[in-house]
């Protein structure tokens, strides 16, 4: 990676309205921030859009990066917020936080809980809507606000929701622990 | 950086979706910090068309933010393409309107000291701004903007129309106001000979360029005025009802030459 501008040094060239600078900013980051974003949502054409909306905002406003934390971060921040504004125009297109893959078979299970302490089973134990709000709020860092559009739930819904698979996987990881 | 990597293994099946919530989650954790496991995500991202959504991106940063006259056209319902046709025109790129403005201001003040002469000033240029602003909007050399008009089907006749009411909306209300501080002459004096002079400025434009025609209007105008304020006659004498039926009739009948003529409007056929 030496020799190369860092996303910092990108961001500045970006703000400077140098459209090779936003070329490589957007090579670097569009195609891991559109898988990300498509395992919240199955319509490939909304991620696609998504990834337009997030990168036209940062040409629009380059200097949101303030200088803390990682650019990845940032970006990853404005491109979840963009997926929420995208479907709360579409209500027929709900967001999707479980694995679109089979349910693990046995042996995964035993070795996720090696890997991961109990964490990969008490979340896997979870309900589908639970795990979508700890997801949408805990590992994607939305306002409960945020998630209830990203989900099509009221707000009070991804409250309650998230109380209580809090609540559930705590039981679950002290019980692991005992 | 760090020498922990994501794996391969776990890197396909993060892309294939076949993981589980904490494995997805510590991949994403990690993505965030490690530039080089980034990289071998993007390379698996190939479902989503980047090179198109990277060409439509590029395309939306590259146009222009609509001015805010455009924004207004909009607003009262004009479609986004005619709004930037109209609004692209000289005559709104504010130094132009300021200028104008600056013009009638000083008119308008030798009129209110009180002199006669002053006022026939001010009668001189009111009338004349609003069709030397027209023209001035569809002349090529003030408007390189008019050149991708020239090669786009697009009714020339609704363009010009379109954009000398734009023109007066902007140029009316300020000639208003200045009319409305200069005493004696009523403030309407003008009105309907400014009305007339744009009609045939647009008339003329469908055999000769605007600018020409403006040109001609306004020493045909000063020569008047000229003539009149040595007859010693009083600005009064516009407000006539007989100077303002003519007017009225030459207003009419030059914009009637004008819709009748429309499809030879010289300014929007190519340049030779």
């Amino acid at each position: 990676m030496e020799g190369l501008p860092s996303d910092e040094t990108l961001l500045i060239g970006v703000a400077e309205r140098d459209i090779g600078a936003f070329h490589a900013l957007y090579e670097r980051h569009a195609g891991w921030l559109a898988l990300r974003l498509g395992r919240r949502c199955n319509d490939r054409d909304l991620v696609a859009d998504a990834v337009q909306d997030t990168f036209v905002a940062v040409w629009q406003k380059p200097r949101g990066f303030r200088g803390d934390g990682n650019v990845a971060a940032w970006l990853w921040g404005i491109a979840i917020r963009r997926l929420v504004s995208r479907l709360r125009l579409r209500t027929d297109i709900a967001a999707v936080f479980d694995s679109a893959g089979p349910t693990p078979a046995a042996e995964d299970q035993v070795l996720l809980s090696v890997e991961y302490g109990d964490i990969g089973g008490a979340l896997a134990r979870l309900s589908p809507e639970m795990r979508a709000v700890i997801q949408a709020v805990v590992l994607d860092g939305l306002t409960a606000k945020e998630a209830a559009q990203l989900l099509h739930v009221p707000v009070s819904n991804v409250k309650t929701r998230l109380y209580r698979a809090k609540a559930q996987l705590r039981a679950a990881l002290a019980e692991g622990l005992s | 950086m760090t020498a922990w990597h994501v794996d391969d293994e776990t890197l396909r099946r993060y892309v294939e979706r076949t993981d589980s919530v904490a494995e997805g989650a510590s991949v994403e954790q990690h993505l965030l910090t490690c530039a080089q496991c980034r990289t071998r995500v993007n390379s698996a991202a190939t479902a989503f068309g980047l090179a198109a959504v990277w060409e439509r991106t590029r395309d939306a940063v590259e146009i222009p933010l609509p001015s805010p006259f455009e924004r207004l056209l909009r607003a009262v319902g004009l479609p986004a393409h005619e709004a930037r046709l109209v609004a692209v025109a000289s005559a709104f790129r504010g130094v132009w309107l300021v200028g104008v403005t600056a013009v009638l201001a000083f008119a308008a003040l030798a009129a209110m000291i009180g002199h006669a002469r002053g006022l026939w000033l001010f009668l001189a240029l009111a009338p004349l701004m609003p069709c030397l602003v027209v023209a001035f909007s569809y002349d090529r050399r003030w408007d390189p903007a008019l050149a991708p008009e020239m090669v786009t089907p697009y009714p020339a006749l609704r363009l010009v129309l379109l954009r000398t009411i734009a023109v007066l909306a902007l140029a009316l209300p300020a000639l208003l106001l200045f009319g409305l501080v200069v005493p004696d002459a009523a403030p309407f004096a003008w009105l309907l000979p400014a009305v007339g002079f744009v009609a045939v400025v647009l008339a003329a434009s469908t055999w000769v360029s605007p600018l020409n025609a403006a040109t001609v209007v306004s020493a045909g105008w000063f020569a008047a005025v000229w003539v009149m304020g040595a007859r010693s006659a009083t600005p009064a004498a516009m407000l006539q009802t007989r100077t303002q039926v003519a007017f009225l009739v030459l207003a009419s009948a030059s914009f009637g030459i004008f819709l009748v003529r429309g499809r030879h409007l010289r300014q929007l056929r190519p340049w030779r």
